[in-house]
């Protein structure tokens, strides 16, 4: 039952006094819905990374896990495109020395490495509106969505037709479609994920805010990358 | 729907609190627009035809109508109360509405939610006292209501607007005075007008409920500072713009204008994001400006909405004019028609060589009622042509009253939308009369422009499911 598993891990943050699920949580929450994610592998130290890298198939990211750290590009945590071991074991010098300069006193858990994927990136988001209760945004993501502010919103629930309407309603429609040589992505396959979102927060008031960005399009199908999901 | 409301715009008798002779009382305005229609008037054609008790313990009788001490006097069934007494009064007079039997009352009076915690906490209180009887409250802070088709003005305003396919909602009271005055001005009508003041039990979500099922609204219009219950009117409205079309006004749209609404109603105007989101979601067709508004409701009152292929004409006997309405067009992303070879070969027949050859047809500043009537039958006629403006400058040659005659002759019998503009001409009898036979008309060519992209906007909602699909 996916909304067993959703409500157990809600219990399990607020018993701990947590507003902001880990990525792993938000993964398996999005997970239950349907969402799929990318090849991910959390490694405890540099062996599991080369191990992880291995098995999930060049090019791979790495990033920092850190229950103290959300803002993980700021830290210098991040390193994208590895494309051999000896790229890995340089991120994973790098983001160490990195962290232990910016944040010394961050407990640092290991790191995740994850599958690479090059496509468009989206972002679906969700935040509450005073009046209108539970709101979602769709738009282009990354850098997209922070310098353009490319995105539209709908009230949750939504209907499939306003999924379908907010997609077309960004200036970025051209780019989903395919323009200047993008590959175009599956704008069903989009509404899909869309719906999901919203029917997993209109079941769940509590989600206070989440965003799954960057989503990205890749070969016809969706995968979530990196997700954030606080809760009231 | 609640029966209590369809009452409140079809009662068979009113009670009118506060009822009086003294001139310049809110209770003398209120009771002669009960009887008169316009309280400046003086015989009842005009006026309300079912029952009316007023009600003060100081008069013994008002208009030649017996006076009642208090409501619960009268010896009959009351359907309407309509409350005009010091709000320190009020709550006692809720009180004995609802021991009567009232279905519902209009609170006209002031001095609640609106000045602060103390005013909000009586509001709920006579809530709950209403509640209690199944008695509805509007208002309190309102003007009252028109129901223009049972001749019913429960108002203390000095106006009486004319019966016609357009029910109006407004947040504030004085605007509607205002748009009564305008709709005098430009010769267009109402079905229901509703001052809903602090929405204490009433709301938004209640009063187009009744709009839907009632026969003479063509369109709904809104003026909104705050929604009180902002989901179940998304929800409601989402459900009732498949039938009815609606236009919104939704003021606060920028940080300045919402401190500016929380001065004026002391409701928070929120944030103009969700409210964007929900126009799109509902399929309310959302104005920016008050004439916006109006000529969207307008538009959408009287013409239907256009076919899904083609693009729009704009006819037009002045250069400058067909251009200001081709760049408003643009602007709206509202696509013009590119006339085929066939239409064009048309309109040679019937135009001097000079004409335009192009979208927007130029017709020339000579250019007869019969030369109109032509072009008017080729252009609709046309597959290309989904929807048509009809551009006038009034030039020595032009004869206003004979044009419009043949612009609503010609105009018969099509399916496509027409609307109008005799450029610059107010309340002309040229203009009255195209409205009366009901093609909209503008005074300027860019608001004919923004009438005919809320028809088309129509257009695209009715088919929304199957766009998508």
């Amino acid at each position: 039952m996916a909304v067993d598993v959703v409500s157990e891990i809600f219990a399990r943050a607020r018993a701990e006094s947590r507003k902001t699920l880990t990525l792993d949580e938000a993964r398996s929450v999005l997970e239950s819905t349907g969402i799929k994610f990318n090849a991910y592998a959390f490694c405890k130290n540099l062996e599991e990374a080369i191990q992880a890298a291995r098995k999930i198939g060049y090019p791979v990211a790495m990033k920092v896990v850190s229950p103290n750290i959300i803002h993980k590009t700021e830290v210098g945590g991040v390193k994208l495109y590895l494309q051999s071991e000896l790229d890995v074991v340089h991120a994973y010098e790098q983001i160490m020395e990195n962290v232990r300069k910016v944040m010394p006193d961050a407990r640092i858990s290991g790191v995740s490495v994850e599958q690479m994927l090059r496509g468009t990136e989206l972002v679906i988001g969700v935040t509450k509106d005073a009046q209108f209760g539970p709101m979602l945004m769709f738009g282009l993501g990354g850098i997209w969505v922070e310098i353009y502010r490319d995105v539209s919103f709908r009230i949750i629930p939504l209907e499939r037709v306003d999924a379908w309407e907010m997609i077309h309603e960004i200036k970025g429609i051209a780019i989903i479609e395919g323009a200047r040589g993008f590959e175009p992505a599956d704008k069903k396959k989009i509404v899909d994920y869309i719906m999901k979102v919203s029917e997993l927060v209109n079941a769940h008031p509590e989600i206070a805010e989440m965003d799954i960005n960057p989503l990205m399009a890749y070969q016809q199908e969706l995968y979530a990358i990196d997700a954030r999901i606080i809760l009231e | 729907m609640d029966e209590n409301i369809r009452y409140m715009f079809h009662p068979r008798s009113i009670a009118i609190i506060g009822a009086s002779n003294k001139l310049w009382k809110v209770g003398h305005a209120v009771i002669a627009n009960v009887l008169y229609g316009d309280c400046l008037r003086r015989d009842r054609t005009l006026g309300y035809k079912g029952k009316i008790y007023p009600v003060n313990p100081n008069e013994d009788n008002v208009f030649n109508l017996k006076c009642y001490p208090d409501v619960l006097s009268i010896p009959d069934e009351v359907d309407l109360a309509v409350v005009a007494v010091p709000a320190k009064f009020v709550p006692g007079v809720i009180e004995q509405c609802g021991q009567k039997g009232v279905k519902t009352t209009i609170i006209i009076s002031a001095g609640f939610g609106e000045t602060g915690d103390e005013g909000k906490r009586v509001e709920a209180e006579m809530v709950a006292t209403a509640r209690k009887y199944g008695m509805r409250i509007l208002g309190p802070n309102c003007l009252g209501i028109y129901s223009l088709y049972e001749d019913l003005n429960t108002t203390f305003a000095r106006a009486m607007p004319m019966k016609g396919p357009i029910s109006f909602i407004s947040q504030s009271g004085a605007f509607c005075a205002s748009v009564i005055q305008y709709s005098l001005e430009e010769h267009f009508g109402f079905s229901n007008f509703v001052s809903i003041g602090n929405k204490s039990d009433i709301d938004d979500a209640d009063i187009i409920e009744y709009f839907a099922t009632d026969e003479h609204t063509k369109c709904i219009g809104m003026y909104i500072e705050a929604l009180k219950d902002a989901r179940k009117f998304l929800k409601v409205a989402r459900e009732l713009c498949k039938k009815v079309p609606m236009v919104a006004l939704k003021s606060g749209r920028t940080e300045i204008g919402r401190s500016a609404a929380k001065s004026h109603t002391g409701s928070i105007a929120g944030n103009d994001i969700a409210y964007e989101a929900m126009f799109r979601q509902t399929g309310i067709y959302r104005a920016r400006t008050m004439s916006e508004l109006f000529d969207a409701a307008r538009a959408l009152a009287y013409q239907p909405p256009p076919p899904p292929e083609g693009g729009i004409a704009i006819l037009t006997n002045s250069g400058g004019p067909g251009v200001v309405a081709t760049d408003a067009a643009s602007d709206l992303g509202l696509p013009l028609a590119k006339l085929s070879d066939a239409t064009i070969a048309e309109l040679n027949r019937v135009c001097p060589p000079e004409w335009s050859h192009r979208n927007p047809v130029d017709i020339l500043g000579d250019a007869s009622p019969d030369r109109y009537s032509d072009a008017i039958h080729v252009l609709l006629e046309a597959g290309e042509v989904s929807g048509l403006i009809v551009i006038t400058a009034p030039q020595a040659m032009t004869d206003p009253e004979t044009l419009a005659k043949r612009i609503v002759e010609a105009a018969k019998g099509t399916t496509k939308p027409v609307i109008a503009s005799f450029v610059g001409m107010i309340s002309s009898p040229a203009e009255n009369y195209v409205e009366e036979q009901g093609i909209p008309e503008m005074s300027f060519p860019e608001d004919a422009v923004l009438g005919m992209h809320a028809l088309v906007h129509r257009s695209r909602i009715l088919r929304r499911e199957q766009i998508w699909q």
